[in-house]
């Protein structure tokens, strides 16, 4: 619903981020939008121009609409409210109590809030969705609305009164749920604690007895002092996959490891769009040999188009002894344009990414920022004909900064450790970028240190009997020749803290870089896994705010459903509220399908004969009406997949609490045009 | 525009129930026009599905004429404002079961945006005047009996001190006693110079408080009038007195009007207003069968 709100706030992740990043022909979404919004325009104009007598008395209507919503809520208490959250309590802690055996303590919150939660705002949904749909219908049936529609009080304050009365009753429930979940959290936490206190005891009996080799869990620790129930204030870097890095150069430089998983990326942002010019892929590589080879490099490239990415070609070049290899795509015409088939206007394609592995082991391709290899030439551009391309220069570079990804294990990226057959051969290192740090809101210790959170899972492939250990270099980008190396055991899937000396929270980017010391342990990774702690939030504020966005969903339902009862009796309105709620989640689906041409196999013909055939045509038109329909009714609806409660709590990481005010003025932008469609169809209808 | 002294005026005021098909619309009301003096006490009388409650309801703004108009204190029927000078009693006790008798006039008096103090005062003072059981104010109201509840409906109908009071059969539910405070509050509100229009069946309530009445049938108006006039019997002189002797009561007829008898009464004949009501419809009825 409301194109003009899609654009309201930051989603979460998960909810439609890559479709922002794709860039798609002009089609026909954009038109449909717009009337989307012009209809919800007029909705809103109709309503403020019908019942702006109604909207000037609000300031004392609202005390009569409050008073429509107290004898809602009484009407809900009649309805056994008060026993919802205790059903819900009831399953919920029965369902914990059965799935949450054998997880570890961080996996204990995100499994309770899991099932606390969801389960809090599916009830909820039903409940209150259900109390919207029937509250009106009731009244008309009883003939209640003919006493209190002889009252001075419009049809406005009647409709907010009732999605008044239904969300505070939501409010009041929403509250005891929220102070049960955090009274039984708590308990659980008591446990945690209680279970890391004779942990931690043990494990430090043992290493003192030397019985142990390592030291006693600092991660255990922490739980054993602080439990588990906080809401986490921390900075993530951006990880790449840095390859291997040679610090003797000044910036540092990267290298990609042949024979690994490591996949560079370049990318062009934007190429010239015209079907005479045929694009040069000009590459140039530092080639350094770690093991001693006399044979040519070779390298693969794949070229993809990011607004298809079906779209690619793919090729094997040689490196000259230099390091240089040239590459012209096949076919740039159809690579490098698109051509609107209506208009016949030729479109640039969007960003198009050049993919480069090396499947050499032994050999590292030096690249630095892509931009100034040791060679001082660009490590990759494109070189055009500038007599067929007047309005661009020769030679075009790509984004600096090349991303390199590794081998993807479950979402996680993993580097591989020191090779035990070929020690000559450097290990892959994980690479976090932390940028533009705000100094202030990083504890620093009394000596001097701030501390980094490292949470990693070890691969081991070899040596299992070692403990893993890492070496992290970090340094400034301001400093790069000063750096901090250290080398410390690693606690898996736990909490390793790091301390690291305050002076490289410079002004420039904090770089940490990190590797497997032990021959054979290769390291999982992801942006989350290395990290700086700030002071935390408590967690029943984060639960508050994670209340908040359930609550937005929830006075968003009532809404809607409040609106249809105003029109139809209550089975239709239930059936209305619930189409809503279902195309409301569809919302991503409907529209990739659009995107990715999902619904044109409607249009499929196995025998283009048909095409000519009158009742072909007339089943082609309705079809296409049809799916148009959809699509419309689609962007007519509130998106519900922007309501994500769990994200933050579920990670124990604090909601930024403008996520809750986007949400809410969101709901706001949602509800005010959902009570117009209510009010003009409540307007003039007769109350007895 | 409407004399201010008028409390209602109607104007070809017509209602027609709509159906999907034309033959199943039914014509509830036709050209009504009406007119209620302030200060009157009004009556409103017709057999079952002779356009009453249509009529209360429409001056109310509940439903919607077909065509025509109706002014309420000088308004259109239905404003907002004019509520505020209303009461309106429903022919059943249309009321929340779920609250109890003070939480039921409490948010009827939020809807007049009375403060809590002006609300606990009427609360209490009309739950009084309505004579309702102190000891079951505290229960819900779906636990009263039918003459309780419609006390607290009666209670609500007068909460906001109105100027016009509608009431839909005022005394349905209720015992001989109740009937009887009922028709002596409906002489104190007149005495208070309310306006109360009063739709009932009740015929000898009508007729021991009403000033004006229309009989309606089938959506029209069939008798309209002063009670009084309506009630005359036109062709019969009527003469009571009291302390008359016996030789009086001989002369009487030859010289009332000489005679020397106290506090004699002359007047018409009055015929009952139940006799009326019973004879206008018997008539119209036949009228139809024929």
């Amino acid at each position: 619903m409301f194109g003009l709100l899609q654009h309201i706030g930051p989603k979460l992740a998960g909810s439609g981020i890559a479709l922002g990043t794709v860039y798609h022909p002009p089609s026909q979404h954009h038109y449909v939008s717009i009337f989307a919004d012009v209809v919800i325009g007029l909705l809103i104009l109709a309503f403020v121009l019908t019942a702006f007598r109604d909207i000037a008395r609000l300031g004392r209507g609202i005390s009569r609409a409050w008073a429509i919503g107290r004898v809602t809520i009484s009407e809900a208490w009649n309805a056994r409210m008060w026993a919802v959250p205790l059903v819900w309590f009831a399953i919920c802690a029965l369902l914990g109590l059965l799935i949450v055996r054998g997880y570890e303590p961080s996996g204990v919150v995100r499994v309770y809030m899991t099932i606390f939660l969801r389960a809090q705002a599916l009830i909820l949904l039903m409940y209150l969705g259900i109390m919207a749909c029937v509250t009106l219908p009731r009244e008309r049936e009883r003939h209640t609305l003919v006493t209190t529609g002889s009252k001075p009080i419009s049809r406005l304050e009647l409709l907010l009164g009732k999605v008044m009365g239904l969300s505070a009753a939501g409010v009041l429930m929403l509250a005891v749920m929220m102070i049960l979940t955090w009274g039984y959290m708590k308990v659980v936490d008591l446990k945690i604690r209680h279970d890391a206190q004779v942990l931690y005891a043990m494990q430090k009996k043992s290493y003192d007895n030397v019985l142990r080799r390592m030291p006693p869990d600092t991660g255990v620790k922490y739980i054993s002092e602080h439990g588990v129930l906080q809401a986490q204030n921390y900075v993530t870097g951006k990880l790449s996959i840095a390859g291997y890095i040679n610090y003797q150069t000044n910036p540092p430089s990267r290298l990609l490891k042949g024979g690994s998983s490591e996949v560079l990326y370049f990318e062009f942002p934007s190429l010239p769009a015209t079907e005479y010019y045929r694009p040069m892929f000009d590459f140039q590589f530092q080639v350094v040999h770690a093991l001693p080879s006399t044979k040519p490099v070779k390298i693969d490239v794949t070229l993809v188009q990011r607004s298809n990415p079906m779209n690619t070609q793919e090729s094997t070049l040689t490196l000259n002894p230099a390091g240089q290899a040239i590459w012209m795509p096949k076919n740039p015409t159809s690579f490098f344009s698109y051509v609107n088939p209506q208009t016949g206007q030729m479109y640039n394609p969007g960003p198009v990414v050049v993919k480069v592995t090396c499947p050499e082991f032994g050999v590292y391709l030096g690249f630095g920022n892509g931009l100034r290899p040791p060679s001082d030439t660009a490590c990759l551009a494109v070189s055009l004909d500038t007599s067929r391309t007047p309005h661009h220069s020769g030679m075009i570079a790509p984004k600096p900064n090349p991303v390199i990804t590794g081998f993807k294990d479950n979402g996680k990226q993993e580097i591989v450790g020191p090779s035990i057959h070929h020690p000559q051969i450097k290990p892959e290192v994980a690479s976090w970028d932390f940028k533009n740090l705000d100094q202030q809101q990083i504890p620093i210790g009394p000596n001097g240190n701030f501390t980094l959170h490292m949470v990693i899972s070890v691969d081991k492939q070899s040596n299992e009997a070692l403990p893993p250990v890492a070496q992290i270099v970090a340094y400034n980008t301001d400093t790069p020749r000063v750096r901090t190396t250290l080398s410390t055991y690693v606690n898996e899937k736990r909490i390793t803290t790091i301390k690291l000396p305050s002076t490289l929270l410079g002004a420039g980017d904090l770089i940490v870089n990190l590797r497997s010391e032990v021959p054979g342990h290769w390291f999982k990774v992801k942006d989350d896994s290395m990290i700086i702690m700030q002071p935390p939030s408590s967690f029943i504020w984060n639960l508050f705010k994670s209340e908040m966005v359930i609550l937005c969903e929830i006075v968003l339902i009532i809404t809607i459903g409040v609106t249809a009862s105003t029109a139809v009796g209550w089975p239709v309105a239930m059936l209305t509220a619930m189409v809503a709620y279902i195309l409301g989640n569809l919302f991503h689906f409907v529209q990739s399908l659009f995107q990715s041409g999902g619904l044109e196999l409607f249009d499929y013909v196995q025998d283009n004969r048909m095409k000519h055939i009158w009742y072909y045509k007339i089943g082609s038109f309705i079809t296409n009406v049809m799916v148009h329909m959809l699509w419309v009714t689609v962007h007519l609806m509130p998106d519900f997949t922007r309501y994500n409660p769990l994200y933050f709590i579920i990670r124990s990481k604090d909601m930024p609490f403008e996520i809750v005010v986007l949400d809410m003025i969101w709901t706001l932008g949602c509800i005010l045009p959902t009570l117009a469609i209510g009010y003009l169809l409540l307007r003039k209808q007769e109350l007895a | 525009m409407v004399a201010d002294s008028q409390a209602i005026q109607t104007r070809q005021l017509s209602k027609v129930y709509p159906g999907f098909f034309k033959s199943q619309q039914v014509p509830a009301l036709t050209d009504l026009n009406l007119r209620v003096d302030q200060g009157q006490i009004f009556g409103l009388l017709g057999p079952n599905g002779s356009g009453k409650t249509t009529t209360i309801k429409l001056l109310l703004g509940l439903i919607n004429p077909t065509s025509g108009d109706a002014l309420v204190m000088g308004q259109p029927a239905g404003d907002q404002e004019t509520r505020r000078r209303i009461g309106y009693l429903p022919e059943e006790s249309y009321l929340y079961r779920f609250l109890n008798a003070r939480q039921t006039l409490d948010f009827y008096a939020r809807l007049f945006n009375m403060n809590r103090a002006q609300r606990r005062r009427a609360v209490d003072y009309y739950l009084d005047f309505v004579g309702l059981d102190p000891s079951v104010r505290g229960r819900r109201i779906g636990t009263y009996s039918k003459g309780q509840t419609r006390r607290v409906a009666l209670a609500q109908a007068l909460l906001n001190n109105p100027d016009l009071i509608i009431m839909d059969e005022p005394t349905s539910g209720l015992d001989p006693v109740g009937m009887l405070e009922i028709k002596n509050m409906i002489m104190r509100l007149r005495e208070a110079g309310k306006t109360v229009v009063l739709s009932s069946h009740q015929l000898a309530d009508v007729e021991d408080v009403c000033d004006r009445l229309v009989i309606l049938y089938r959506g029209r108006i069939e008798l309209e009038g002063a009670l009084r006039d309506l009630l005359e019997k036109k062709d019969v002189f009527q003469l009571s007195a009291r302390n008359v002797s016996e030789a009086l009561q001989a002369k009487l007829s030859e010289v009332a009007a000489e005679g020397g008898a106290t506090e004699v009464q002359t007047g018409r004949a009055r015929v009952r207003l139940e006799d009326l009501f019973k004879e206008l419809v018997a008539r119209k009825r036949s009228g139809e069968s024929r």
